[in-house]
């Protein structure tokens, strides 16, 4: 059933996407790792309050294997933080890239699951940029596709903000020349 | 009894029927008068302010009116010339006052551009939709309304149009305005019937979940009323709880049994009652370039949806009407609100008669959709059955063993229903429209124009990578705004966007080592 229908055409070789042909900027990576070590040092500090909490209160609400190893709590959790504050940035480096050809926005973003995002030009409704108070000090910029539809909209995070800036407003006019948003 | 007998059947000349053409986006500009109806009917001359109907007013008092006297015949009853009494008697007083008033307050004007909505209770408000926004105007009228000869109008401009409504209006006038609001710049053909619901199909009401358990929340709302009522008037007492908890805990088994038998008896017969009321002669015809749905017992609904934004179907089932072969056939429009319950082209039909339907209104329904891969029948598997698995194996080491083996039930029963998901995953094609099929306890198979898509997703999480699988989200500005083709295999799922629009997808596709077969 894989490759037995009509609609391959008799083409030999499976079709296959490419890799869009931009990277994001390297700083891109700082800032992932920023956002990172900030929520997992949150969920760090909880977890150290939990552990603390649940030991003193001698609480028996949970099976007594569970309670015995209560203080291994902040350091599963710390491992993982680690594991996420080092492996992920990079590895979202390597996967995030965006290329705006002609009349199609592609991009390809996430690091665990990856989705390959097309949107044409034509469909564009909006085009926001944005920047949290990170990429202000990494000098970044987050830019935002949006079509009549959630799933159609796209989201470039990590770029130079020059480039973004520069790509926002020419994708907004041809957007405005091609637009055509199929509602 | 119904709308079609005084309607625009009846008396043709008040209706201007009209078609969309696709340059009627352009609109005459502010100021245009449209041009009149050649037909007998001119429209008022723009600026022309008009008010609701006068009886409106006691349609809108009725339903306080019903609930103030039952209330003052029961503070009557029970404590004389009561506060209560005199309290529901001002109440009523108030309630028509402020019907009264809030009718001579208010008033609507149509220009050529825009109807403007004006009222001047409690300071002034104006509210304006550009005719060139307006997406729908939905016809209701209820039991008292259709006894006055009264109905409502609503009209739905999108999201950046905004709605409004007029309550009430005669019905001459509520279907002149919905001709002239909706009407476009060509004559229309007479309307079509496209579907009408026949009597048998009535029966098909206890096989969706939702009408079996109306009757229960029918009888809730009533009870939650007449409670609130009841205190309300101080007839509630703790002790007159207590003794009822008491009565019912006293009954006899064999009572009790009795009644429970009577009640799964009567959820059918009520089911198929409460789908009567909404659903009662459901009619799709074609008129003005707009597809109607009308239905309705008491209160007569009629949805228009704009056809040139009718961009693909839903048809959507459960295990029990699949087995009966029934479906039940939803539109997919763009910028319609509430689209679950206005989109409705047909409540439960045999599936034969919902794809004629949808071929009539979108097109034929591609087919044979393709199967996905046999690795997609393991992730289906999984995830029917990891959850109670996971929730067993929790049960287990909390010491729960009752939760756990209840767990463990329904992860057997999860196995036959992992199953029937991957047999219903499915996607076809046939050169205009995309057809994708997932889901089991309720399946849905949609139907979407190659020309709504506004792009393509696709997602590959690390266990699919694994297996050579992607999913495919079709996006488009209507419905839930995009539809998944779950697990085809990877060089499928490009090949599928590729093949429905080469021009976005081929001009990023990785180059053939070699080139030419």
């Amino acid at each position: 059933m894989r490759r037995g229908h009509h609609r391959d055409g008799g083409e030999s070789h499976p079709p296959r996407l490419r890799p869009p042909e931009h990277r994001v900027s390297r700083r891109a990576i700082a800032h992932w790792a920023i956002e990172y070590l900030l929520l997992w040092g949150l969920a760090f500090g909880l977890a150290v309050g939990v552990a603390a909490w649940v030991g003193d209160s001698g609480w028996s609400g949970m099976p007594g294997w569970l309670a015995g190893r209560i203080g291994w709590l902040p350091y599963v959790v710390g491992a993982a933080g680690l594991l996420m504050v080092t492996v992920a940035p990079v590895w979202r480096y390597r996967v995030h890239r965006w290329e705006v050809s002609a009349d199609v926005v592609y991009t390809r973003t996430g690091w665990f699951s990856r989705e390959w995002l097309l949107v044409p030009v034509g469909r564009i409704q909006t085009v926001d940029t944005e920047q949290g108070w990170i990429e202000r000090m990494l000098g970044l910029a987050t830019i935002e596709v949006n079509t009549a539809s959630h799933v159609g909209s796209s989201e470039v995070s990590g770029l130079p903000v020059d480039v973004a800036t520069r790509l926002a407003e020419d994708l907004a006019h041809r957007a405005h020349d091609l637009r055509d948003d199929a509602t | 009894m119904n709308l079609r007998d005084d309607g625009p059947a009846g008396e043709p000349a008040a209706h201007p029927h009209r078609t969309v053409e696709p340059s009627s986006n352009g609109r005459p500009d502010a100021g245009h008068h449209p041009a009149p109806n050649g037909n007998g009917t001119s429209l008022p001359d723009a600026g022309d302010e008009q008010r609701l109907h006068p009886l409106t007013f006691v349609v809108g008092a009725v339903r306080e009116l019903i609930a103030l006297v039952a209330a003052a015949a029961t503070g009557l009853l029970v404590g004389g010339l009561s506060t209560a009494f005199y309290f529901a008697l001002t109440g009523l007083a108030v309630g028509l006052l402020f019907h009264v008033a809030s009718w001579a307050t208010f008033t609507y004007v149509l220009y050529g551009d825009r109807i403007e909505f004006r009222r001047a209770l409690i300071g002034r408000s104006v509210k304006s939709i550009p005719r060139d926004r307006i997406r729908g105007v939905d016809i209701t009228a209820s039991l008292p309304h259709r006894l006055l000869g009264l109905a409502v109008v609503h009209i739905d401009a999108g999201a950046d149009g905004g709605e409004g409504s007029l309550n009430a209006v005669s019905r001459n006038e509520a279907d002149r305005l919905r001709g002239v609001l909706l009407a476009r710049d060509a004559p229309a053909p007479p309307r079509r019937v496209l579907a009408r619901m026949r009597r048998r199909w009535y029966v098909y009401a206890p096989l969706s979940g939702a009408y079996l358990l109306t009757p229960f929340a029918l009888a809730g709302s009533l009870l939650g009323t007449a409670y609130n009522l009841g205190d309300d008037l101080g007839l509630i007492t703790r002790e007159r709880v207590e003794n009822l908890g008491h009565d019912v805990v006293g009954l006899p088994t064999a009572l009790v049994v009795a009644l429970t038998i009577l009640v799964l008896i009567a959820m059918p017969v009520m089911s198929v009652i409460v789908f009567t009321l909404f659903n009662w002669d459901f009619t799709v015809h074609e008129r003005d370039g707009s597809v109607v749905a009308e239905r309705g017992l008491v209160t007569r609904r009629s949805v228009s949806l704009e056809r040139r934004r009718l961009r693909g179907v839903e048809l959507a089932d459960n295990p029990f009407e699949r087995a009966a072969g029934v479906t039940r056939l939803g539109a997919l429009i763009t910028g319609l609100g509430d689209a679950a319950h206005r989109g409705r082209l047909l409540p439960a039909a045999p599936r034969a008669v919902a794809e004629t339907l949808a071929a009539r209104v979108v097109g034929d329904v591609p087919g044979p959709l393709v199967a996905h891969p046999p690795a997609a029948r393991g992730r289906r598997l999984i995830r029917a059955v990891a959850p109670p698995v996971g929730v067993a194996v929790l049960a287990l080491l909390a010491g729960q063993p009752w939760v756990a083996s209840l767990c463990g039930i329904l992860a057997v029963l999860a196995v036959p229903l992992g199953l029937d998901r991957y047999r219903q995953l499915g996607h076809a094609t046939d050169g205009a429209r995309l057809s994708v099929r997932s889901g089991s306890l309720r399946r849905r198979q949609v139907v979407v124009e190659h020309g709504a898509l506004v792009g393509w997703r696709i997602r590959r999480t690390l266990f699919q990578r694994r297996l050579g699988l992607a999913t495919l989200f079709a996006a488009v500005g209507a419905g839930d705004g995009g539809y998944a083709a779950t697990d085809m295999a990877e060089e499928d799922a490009v090949a599928l966007a590729a093949a429905i629009s080469p021009a976005w997808v081929t001009p990023f596709l990785e180059v053939p080592p070699e080139p030419g077969r």
